[in-house]
């Protein structure tokens, strides 16, 4: 395997002393030319890693490799790295010209390079008409170009977009999404992307890496993330609605419930769930949180079922509804075509195939062995 | 000063006037004054946010009939009580500022003195008094360009310094605070203290010069008010010492309120500190700059109160600013009509300087609220 771009290793940065730990020892190695997406809710340590990166900030232990040398202590302005800010951070006194030739005119480039290369960049980003407009009176989507394109002119090796678009519009956001794919594709960057909004992630991300408290919690293939969760807080991250997670023990069924042969059972307080035949095999008594996803529940009627609940809340979307199944003590998502949808208050039957549960630790929190899609 | 005040006085007299609802009197923000007076504290608080819907929904339709929901005008009393709480006020400011400025502009094209009997039957003379200050009154136009030349240095010097502060207390040192207030010290003395405090300073065996003597020897002490250069030398750096704390205040705010984001951009895409600064950090503190020399230039064109406790304007006239020379026309020579004009002369002058030094940030600091 080739060399990473950029690794993290056990990177670490603490403030006041140590009191407060904004990145706790995290690991990341990114491929040449991948996108991974930094995906956590705010203030999980996202933006303090890119600072590291990019060196406005230096970390407290750790290491941080470029093409496997260590840039820890080199200047922010010679890593080669570029840095997108959320609020765009255009210098608003010059002309879009006047951002994009920036990095270069510091650096002390010949003009006649300079002027190529604001031009390639600014017919990249569609721009070319409006360089001698002044950045005071740009709009949000523009900005947001001219800020992407400071950096691009400077050919950095790694780009690092700080929350890029959740400045913009629904309709920007669509737009500059798809034109940041376009640009991942025409150029092949190192992309590092953060961000609290997942569909963003899932959209442009090749892996995502999940951060919680300083921690990245699992990194992985996009879809495989979706899929697996490693962690309970990946699990009710991630997914719109995330997965159910109901906390219980996972015990050999009694007699009498209808599950023969040694089969498992999980019980919460009101909630007794039998595990289907494939499941539970090989996984120990205890504490456990069931992941049930909520795309993976189905209804049928009371009493066919090993569940029942009262459906308390019923929120259209369109093609689909979400419902809130309260069962036992606990409340569970399921989400339903719209035209099946029961009404509020009605009781129901859920069918809980093997395929819908994932099973997390009750002390580690992380996924245990079990995982019927793995086996599927 | 006295002209602008009694502009604002007067508009603010004008609104007083035209508010019939207190939905009006709500979205007239600047002269809540007349607001209280017409109408309870509750519905006061209760027709603020609703008056921008009924406003907004009539302004196509003028004259519309305001919306049902719309607060009941006040009754005639509560709008007398507001008449009877503003016009006294009103009156003064009119008569011990409008109209004495009339009189001043009036006077200006007479050739009226006090020792002449009255001012109404002075001889109207129309623009004679202009003509000879800008043409042939060699005193008066010594007195502007020295006016000017003083301004620009101790302008530049007092920003320049101020500058340097205000970046120095950019960073984290011990004593900051201390030195914050010991920085500002100066800006609140009063400037007639100020130059007497000076001129004590800067007597021949004063300590400036005994500290003279001490750096440089014996020969090294100067005589501060006998000659123009040192002169106006001694009212330039009391003039320094005075007010850089001003530009010291304005520009170490301005610093503040510089965005964080550009300037880590700028580090990003490799400038050095002095790049950032100049290239990002200056621009942005443009307007902040612009306003400091803008209420500095307006305030040293009227350079009385430290040359006065100096020099009296001397040796000759050498040190004589403006104002102190219209202060002498006005109550040493009593040509009271000759001094009007040229301190209208000097009004003109100053607006048409605060209008050009306003020209580049005019359209940003007009901004607010387009968007």
């Amino acid at each position: 395997m080739s060399t990473p771009k950029l690794e993290l290793v056990s990177l670490r940065k603490e403030y006041d002393g140590g009191d407060v730990v904004a990145v706790d020892g995290i690991d990341l190695s990114v491929a040449p030319g991948e996108t991974i997406a930094l995906l956590g809710p705010s203030g999980c340590g996202k933006s303090t890693t890119l600072n590291m990166i990019v060196g406005l900030e230096e970390p407290s232990s750790g290491d941080i490799r470029i093409d496997g040398v260590s840039v820890v202590g080199v200047p922010a302005g010679r890593r080669n790295v570029g840095l997108v800010f959320q609020d765009y951070a255009v210098f608003t006194s010059m002309t879009v010209r006047g951002n994009l030739a920036f990095g270069l005119e510091v650096r002390r480039t010949p003009r006649a390079e300079i002027d190529r290369a604001v031009s390639e960049v600014a017919e990249l980003l569609g721009m070319a008409d409006r360089l001698d407009a002044r950045a005071r009176d740009l709009g949000g989507s523009e900005l947001q170009r001219v800020a992407i394109g400071r950096t691009l002119v400077t050919r950095p090796s790694i780009l690092l977009l700080d929350e890029p678009l959740s400045n913009l519009e629904t309709a920007a956001r669509l737009a500059m999404r798809q034109e940041l794919r376009r640009l991942q594709h025409e150029i092949g960057l190192t992309i590092i992307y953060v961000t609290h909004d997942q569909v963003e992630a899932l959209s442009l991300a090749d892996r995502i890496a999940v951060m919680h408290a300083g921690r990245i919690l699992q990194a992985e293939r996009t879809q495989v993330i979706c899929e697996q969760p490693g962690h309970v807080l990946v699990a009710g991250f991630l997914g719109s609605p995330p997965m159910n997670l109901v906390r219980g023990n996972l015990c050999a069924a009694e007699s009498g419930t209808g599950q023969e042969g040694g089969g498992m059972s999980f019980r919460a307080p009101g909630f007794v769930l039998p595990m289907p035949e494939t499941a539970g095999q090989g996984v120990p008594e205890g504490a456990y949180t069931l992941g049930i996803r909520a795309e993976a529940l189905r209804l049928t009627r009371v009493g066919d079922a090993g569940v029942t609940g009262r459906v308390a809340l019923v929120e259209p979307r369109g093609a689909d509804s979400v419902l809130s199944v309260v069962v036992g003590r606990e409340v569970l998502k399921v989400v339903t075509p719209a035209a099946e949808a029961p009404c509020e208050g009605q009781e129901v039957g859920l069918c809980v195939p093997a395929e819908a549960l994932c099973l997390f630790d009750g002390d580690t929190n992380r996924r245990t062995a079990f995982c019927p899609r793995e086996r599927a | 000063m006295g002209g602008r005040a009694a502009a604002g006085e007067v508009t603010v007299l004008n609104h007083s006037a035209l508010p019939h609802t207190p939905a009006e009197a709500g979205t007239d923000s600047g002269t809540g004054v007349v607001a209280p007076s017409s109408a309870p504290p509750s519905s006061r608080a209760a027709a603020a946010p609703q008056a921008a819907a009924p406003q907004a929904a009539a302004s196509g339709t003028a004259g519309a009939s305001p919306a049902p929901d719309t607060p009941r005008p006040p009754r005639n009393g509560a709008r007398a009580v507001a008449l009877a709480l503003t016009v006294p006020g009103q009156v003064v400011s009119l008569l011990v500022l409008v109209l004495p400025l009339l009189v001043a502009l009036y006077m200006s094209f007479t050739d009226w003195s006090p020792t002449r009997g009255s001012l109404f039957d002075a001889e109207f003379v129309g623009f004679e008094n202009y003509g000879e200050l800008l043409v042939y009154d060699t005193r008066f136009i010594y007195a502007v360009l020295r006016t000017l030349c003083i301004s620009v240095v101790c302008l530049a010097l007092e920003f320049t310094f101020g500058l340097g502060l205000a970046v120095l207390f950019m960073r984290e040192f011990r004593g900051k605070s201390l030195l914050f207030s010991a920085f500002l010290t100066p800006m609140m003395i009063l400037p007639v203290v100020v130059g007497y405090i000076f001129w004590m300073l800067f007597q021949s065996n004063g300590p400036v010069n005994q500290v003279l003597e001490l750096a440089f020897g014996a020969g090294a002490s100067v005589e501060w008010f006998r000659g123009a250069p040192f002169a106006v030398l001694a009212v330039i750096i009391t003039e320094v010492w005075h007010w850089t704390p001003l530009f010291f205040l304005i520009l170490l705010s301005g610093l503040n309120s510089v965005p964080e984001n550009p300037v880590r951009a700028a580090v990003i895409l490799g400038a050095s500190p002095r790049q950032v600064f100049w290239r990002v950090i200056m621009p942005m503190l443009k307007p902040v700059i612009i306003v400091a020399f803008v209420i500095r230039s307006m305030e040293i064109i009227k350079l009385f109160d430290e040359v006065f406790m100096l020099t009296r304007g001397g040796p000759g006239s050498s040190t004589e600013t403006i104002s102190l020379y219209i202060y002498k026309l006005a109550f040493n020579d009593f040509q009271l009509a000759y001094g009007a004009a040229a301190a209208f002369i000097v009004l003109i002058g100053s607006l048409v300087l605060v209008h050009l030094l306003l020209a580049p940030v005019r359209d940003q600091l007009l901004e607010g609220g387009r968007k």
